[in-house]
């Protein structure tokens, strides 16, 4: 883990050109627009994991791409037929073969290597580590279902339990604590959306007959928005929602509130209404 | 395997149109392709249209086929637009261009063959392939839309519940008949190559081209047939009403399941990706070698890494699919064989940069756009990495970054490719030149606004924005992304009119071009050492003995005795010539001329 954190300290400075196009989020209400040419602003507790590795990547792609230019540009000009004897070289001797494969062998070993490494790593203790999660009693639990354009959500009540009269259920909004973790279980009734919570890096398909999920984590309060990354039809484009990070309090008092409010308006006979699942956990 | 000559044609119907001459096939495929890639160009610039201002009249396409809004495109119609982009670029330009054409014209000419293995199965392959076409034609007139789910049809969208009516239907059906027309090309390749190279063209003697090609071939083979099958059932559910793809609320009783298309479709879908670059790859590999005037480096590692990839390609679909609630360790496996794809592409890459180093280069038509399908092949391949990561593919995913990646690897890498081959064999097949002027232009712009179009798209998806959204600006997130995509625009429009350089070039050209010699670029292999441009019927009168590979140049040696830079791939050489009184044989230009 040391290794990994030095590598991360001196890919920082390289990663300060892509955090100079980052807009800094002004905290407010409504979504943001966002500036600059970069990656939105992260506002989950762990997609600096994410945005680590592709800076990281792009330093290094970079140089190649550099390097790939550089080298067609000069052979071009430098072994020009004006000013250069082609050499009568066939590539196939030991040296040569060393030289290509060496290349080859480094590229992948560094890049390739790092992309595996910090991917896996990062996979398995946080991303796909949904039984520490799971066992974490603060963590929120939220139901989607995605359906031509727009996507329903449902958390349970006070009994804890999915598809009865206390759950909170809304459309195109989800609203979640600050500093706990939430997992989402995602599945579709027609056609294949894909849920996509930019500001948190994450993103998960859902699909009809099928419950996918993936956790994440708010860090800063504020209004974000929900896209549908997986073409769905005519109206694809908008189909959005908003997250609201709330803090702790705030979040308390609008679950307390929501659950009442829909434990009010339960109709015991909209059978349409009642699309919650058993959750799947692990 | 030495074939036997068949009888010239004579009628007009024999000859140019159920033409069983792989070299009139070639120019079929050639002109079918040609006029799909303008249509599915046409549709690109509309994309771009609306992206740069969304909901206003369409110039000049608009009035025309969108009267009924006034020339705008709608939601609706734009889903129409991107999905029949995507189709027709991929299977009816691309394929038919890079496979269809140089495929046919180069395979028999290159390993000095009187024709293909099956001459009448090519025939068939064609006018299959032209019954597709009639179907993808009949797609647009459907009363409503065109196909619309996307390329990749994902179902249930792209079953009747998500997209009713004869559009989505007639691709379907249209991408099993290419899908047929492909089959029996390939098989006819694969066989060619096998069983009827020249006496001594030993496969470590055939040009690089001759490589991709067979790869390629054997790859439709193999994976095309399964594309087959998703067709046909995603046909059956839309026509027969079966369930083989439809599950949730749309099926009351127990449903299909439309991750079953996902993994046929890629299982298709990812050799699909190295069936459109692998000919491009060993196209350039030659033409590298021919223009620099420099034997091709380590020949046998480029053949190798080839392979490697052909097989490689098979194993890694799966990567495709990360966001789809995949198993974590079969997600894992994916991306381990997907990483493992940059060692042999790396080696084939530092292969074309050494081949390039040191040698002699000719700028001149071919070798330009040899040399701007390394870069942007190289640029789409070093975005790649991120895209065959799972967690970093978590953010990129269907973002537009992938439309980047994916159009600077498969897109514009092949495109480059097809117009490199198109100059360098036009002589061969048309025997014309073509205007070498016009043609710089067509590449300096080609490539200038390729790396625009395609650089603006990866920015655009790197700051969050979706793929196939009809308005982006609909979230506020990327509402300040407006200007790029503008500009990006501006850069595709750009690229589209450059494009008309090339065809009045074309058409130019093969109308009125100055005549081409036997051997204009002065390169070593069959097609122009020993055939006449245009060739023979038969290709070949005598058909030669190899006896040696494609690419001996710049041996000092070799200068010195024949007075120039290379050996074709025939004659005796400098033991022989040692022997013979008669050195210094000049360059072979009359040798079946007309």
């Amino acid at each position: 883990m040391t290794a990994r954190r030095l590598l991360r300290a001196v890919t920082g400075l390289a990663m300060g050109a892509g955090a100079l196009l980052t807009a800094p989020f002004a905290f407010a209400a409504a979504p943001q627009p966002g500036s600059g040419y970069g990656l939105p602003v992260d506002v989950s507790a762990e997609g600096h994991r994410i945005d680590w590795l592709i800076g990281v990547t792009n330093v290094l792609t970079g140089i190649l791409f550099v390097l790939m230019l550089g080298w067609i540009l000069y052979a071009a000009i430098g072994h020009n037929e004006k000013r250069h004897v082609a050499a009568h070289d066939h590539g196939d001797s030991r040296k040569s073969i060393f030289l290509v494969l060496g290349i080859a062998g480094s590229i992948f070993f560094v890049v390739d290597g790092n992309l595996f490494f910090n991917s896996t790593t990062d996979l398995e203790e946080v991303f796909h580590n949904f039984d520490k999660v799971e066992k974490d009693p603060a963590t929120i639990r939220v139901e989607i279902n995605a359906h031509q354009w727009a996507w329903d959500t449902r958390s349970a009540g006070p009994d804890g339990k999915f598809n009865t009269k206390d759950d909170i259920v809304s459309l195109n909004d989800i609203k979640i604590p600050v500093d706990t973790p939430v997992i989402f279980e995602v599945a579709s009734t027609d056609v294949l959306h894909a849920f996509n919570l930019p500001n948190f890096r994450a993103k998960v398909d859902a699909v009809p007959g099928q419950i996918n999920r993936f956790w994440t984590q708010g860090k800063t309060v504020g209004e974000y928005e929900i896209g549908c990354a997986q073409h769905c039809g005519t109206n694809h484009y908008k189909m959005k929602g908003v997250i609201t990070v709330l803090s702790k309090e705030d979040y308390a008092r609008w679950a307390k509130e929501a659950s009442e409010n829909s434990a009010r308006l339960f109709d015991e006979n909209d059978k349409d209404a009642h699309w919650g699942w058993d959750w799947k956990g692990n | 395997m030495e074939q036997h000559i068949h009888p010239e044609p004579k009628a007009f119907i024999w000859k140019y149109v159920f033409s069983i001459d792989h070299k009139v096939i070639a120019k079929q495929f050639l002109w079918t392709g040609l006029m799909f890639l303008a249509l599915g160009g046409t549709l690109a610039m509309m994309i771009r249209w609306q992206w740069a201002y969304p909901k206003t009249a369409v110039p000049v396409v608009g009035a025309l086929f969108l009267s009924h809004t006034g020339g705008a495109i709608t939601p609706p119609t734009y889903t129409s637009i991107f999905t029949m982009h995507g189709l027709i670029m991929i299977f009816w330009a691309i394929t038919p261009i890079l496979i269809g054409a140089f495929g046919n014209f180069c395979i028999p000419l290159m390993i000095g063959a009187r024709d293909m293995a099956f001459p009448k199965l090519n025939m068939y392959s064609y006018w299959m392939f032209f019954a597709s076409s009639v179907l993808v034609i009949l797609s647009f007139t459907s009363q409503l839309g065109a196909a619309s789910a996307g390329w990749t049809t994902y179902p249930p969208l792209s079953t009747n519940v998500g997209a009713p009516g004869w559009g989505q239907t007639y691709m379907a059906l249209a991408i099993f008949a290419t899908g047929v027309s492909t089959i029996m090309g390939g098989i006819n390749y694969i066989v060619t190559v096998i069983r009827y190279r020249a006496p001594g063209m030993t496969w470590f003697r055939l040009p690089l081209t001759i490589w991709g090609m067979w790869l390629t071939a054997i790859l439709n083979v193999l994976f095309v047939p399964v594309l087959g099958s998703a067709a046909l059932l995603l046909s059956l559910d839309r026509l027969a009403g079966t369930h083989f793809f439809v599950a949730g609320a749309a099926v009351g009783i127990q449903g299909g399941d439309p991750m079953l298309f996902q993994h046929l479709f890629w299982i298709f879908g990812h050799p699909e990706v190295y069936i459109l670059i692998l000919p491009v790859w060993g196209i350039v590999g030659d033409i590298l070698s021919f223009f620099s005037r420099k034997p091709a480096f380590w020949y046998k590692g480029s053949v190798f890494a080839m392979i490697a990839v052909t097989v490689l390609s098979a194993v890694v679909y799966g990567h495709h699919m990360y966001q789809t609630g995949m198993a974590p360790l079969l997600g894992l496996g994916f991306e381990m064989l997907t990483l493992a794809i940059s060692v042999p592409a790396v080696v084939l890459f530092v292969n074309w940069l050494n081949t390039i180093w040191k040698g002699s280069l000719r700028l001149e038509v071919p070798m330009l756009f040899a040399l701007g399908m390394v870069f942007v092949f190289g640029a789409g391949g070093l975005t790649g990495l991120l895209l065959g990561t799972i967690s970093t593919d978590i953010y990129l995913h269907d973002t537009m970054y992938v439309v980047g990646h994916f159009h600077l690897t498969m897109a514009a890498a092949s495109f480059l490719g097809s117009f490199s081959a198109l100059y360098f064999w036009f002589p061969k097949m048309y025997g014309k030149q073509m205007d070498q002027n016009l043609g710089k232009v067509h590449f300096w712009g080609s490539v200038v606004f390729i790396t625009l179009v395609f650089g603006g798209q990866l920015v655009a998806g790197y700051s969050g924005q979706h793929r196939r959204l009809f308005e982006p600006y609909q979230y506020t997130y990327i509402r300040h992304l407006a200007p790029l995509n503008r500009w990006t625009s501006f850069a595709a429009f750009a690229l589209g009119a450059t494009q008309l350089i090339f065809v009045v070039n074309f058409i130019k050209s093969i109308l009125m071009g100055k005549k081409a010699e036997q051997n204009p670029w002065h390169v070593s292999t069959l097609e122009w050492t020993h055939c006449a441009s245009p060739p023979i019927y038969h290709n070949f009168d005598i058909v030669p003995t190899v006896v040696r590979g494609a690419h001996e140049y710049a041996d000092p040696a070799v200068k010195k005795k024949f007075g120039r830079d290379y050996l074709d791939q025939v004659e005796p050489g400098l033991s022989a010539v040692d022997e013979d009184s008669s050195a210094g044989m000049p360059e072979p230009e009359a040798i079946g001329a007309e």
